[in-house]
């Protein structure tokens, strides 16, 4: 479970060699860190949800199938506990979320050294994650707003178009590039801040 | 969500000695993916008012009721009102057409229309019953009969460890973040701050969460590996969990109703009980 330091010298415990373990275990650590980030924004009352920036933050440090994992699992837990069984799919969401966070991160994108690409990475995640939220609220909320702090954008919409997936997109599109521009952000600091022992990637052969 | 849907995934598991705890988990599982199945087929408010009063007196059965309203009213309600005030009213749904109640205001005709009530009574009502079928199943489930249940259904037992986890960590997180959450405030973190300060805030609270989650992944992982959680050998459970008369009796009744639901389906399509209203497509 430990590796040794090679070497000359007394012998050392260095942080444990078996990555694998280490990444099926941050998987549920994930899943609740999206969890909890809803009693955080509930205390300082934040008219947002990241409820996907750990999915972004595993992805950045344990890799793709760890975030895209942790994301998944916690839609699932979400669906069969608080809210219903049609929620799953918000899974997907998650996956999308770990993929092109994972993309943006190999192009060196997700870096607070480089603030400029970070927003600009931020909002194309946000932008972009329209499409399956909107596909999702047609199958599961038929559209309807289930958002206070947009229904006003919604309506408005919905009166001059008469369209509700209209008005479900551009709602959509105001709440979503906040949320994810500020929860890639997050993940990113987050990241930078975390001490090399507790590395969660193998080392490069 | 608020403080009192975190309870509930706080407690978990309530125990009870009631008709539908001593149902094994894979039939009330099977209870809530059937009912929420056919909730989403029809488009018939009758039939998801029945659904719902079934799902509610099985949770008046197992005395979950308190735990199932809260949370009803935490997550639909707000729902349904936005829902009836916007594509109820009179912002342009354009299936609307019957009015049930309207004035003039200015020229302006302001009221509910039958189409977009019904519309939006629909949809949060299937929300409600499959919200309150998945609470049935989860809370009135014992953690250890659900990780023996995944391992049954031929799950990988990484993934029933996952699920399980996510479960204990939950509480164990929120308990933290407040810790945390009333150090920094000892230190000077103002939740009444300006909104770009407040977000500032996210970060105090979320480093030293993170860090303590990840040092924690370390020591579970060693704990994990010292009960042999990679060894190539076949796992056991700790309960075993078998199908009772009750079960199947349950069963029965499922597959006898989804057999009377496929014929309405077949001979009344899936508008089968309300008369008057079409069929509406989200966005259509």
């Amino acid at each position: 479970m430990t590796s040794q330091a090679k070497g000359s010298g007394a012998t050392t415990v260095e942080r444990p060699s078996g990555f694998a373990i280490l990444q099926i275990v941050l998987i549920p650590v994930i899943a609740a860190l999206n969890y909890v980030t809803g009693v955080i924004v509930n205390i300082l009352k934040l008219p947002i949800f990241l409820d996907t920036w750990a999915t972004m933050f595993g992805t950045v440090v344990a890799g793709l199938w760890v975030g895209a994992a942790g994301g998944f699992l916690y839609n699932i837990i979400m669906a069969f506990t608080l809210w219903g069984l049609p929620a799953w799919v918000w899974g997907f969401i998650n996956i999308y979320i770990a993929l092109i966070t994972w993309v943006f991160w190999r192009i060196g994108w997700v870096t607070v050294k480089s603030p400029v690409k970070l927003v600009a990475a931020g909002i194309i995640v946000g932008v972009t994650n329209v499409i399956p939220v909107t596909l999702i609220s047609w199958g599961v909320f038929g559209l309807m707003p289930t958002y206070a702090g947009t229904a006003w954008i919604y309506a408005a919409v919905l009166a001059s178009t008469g369209d509700t997936l209209s008005a479900s997109v551009v709602s959509s599109i105001i709440a979503e590039i906040p949320d994810k521009l500020i929860s890639l952000v997050l993940a990113a600091v987050v990241a930078s801040r975390m001490p090399a022992r507790f590395t969660l990637r193998p080392p490069k052969a | 969500m608020s403080s009192t849907a975190f309870a509930i995934l706080k407690s978990g598991y309530v125990a009870r000695d009631t008709f539908v705890h001593r149902l094994d988990g894979r039939t009330k599982f099977l209870f809530f993916l059937w009912i929420s199945v056919f909730n989403y087929i029809f488009y018939d408010l009758y039939v998801t008012m029945v659904s719902f009063t079934v799902v509610m007196f099985l949770a008046f059965v197992a005395r979950i009721q308190k735990f199932v309203m809260t949370v009803l009213v935490i997550i639909v309600l707000p729902i349904i009102l936005l829902g009836m005030g916007i594509i109820g009213g009179p912002f342009g749904f354009s299936q609307n057409r019957t009015a049930i109640a309207a004035v003039e205001v200015f020229g302006f005709t302001v009221g509910l229309y039958l189409e977009g009530t019904v519309y939006v009574s629909v949809w949060t009502s299937r929300l409600a019953v499959t919200i309150t079928a998945a609470l049935l199943a989860y809370v009135t489930t014992h953690p250890s009969d659900l990780a023996a249940i995944m391992l049954k259904s031929r799950l990988p037992y990484k993934f029933a460890y996952a699920f399980l986890a996510t479960i204990q960590l939950i509480p164990i997180l929120t308990n933290e973040i407040t810790t945390i959450y009333q150090a920094q405030v000892s230190r000077g973190l103002n939740v009444q701050a300006k909104l770009i300060d407040r977000f500032k805030s996210i970060i105090v609270l979320m480093i030293p969460l993170t860090l303590g989650a990840i040092n924690q992944t370390q020591i579970r992982a060693i704990a994990l590996e010292s009960r042999g959680f990679s060894a190539p050998v076949k796992k056991v459970m700790l309960r075993d969990p078998k199908l009772r008369a009750s079960d199947y009796a349950v069963m029965t009744i499922i597959g006898i109703m989804t057999c009377i639901f496929i014929y309405l389906i077949w001979t009344r399509g899936l508008v089968p009980f309300m008369v008057g209203i079409q069929y509406v497509r989200p966005g259509g």
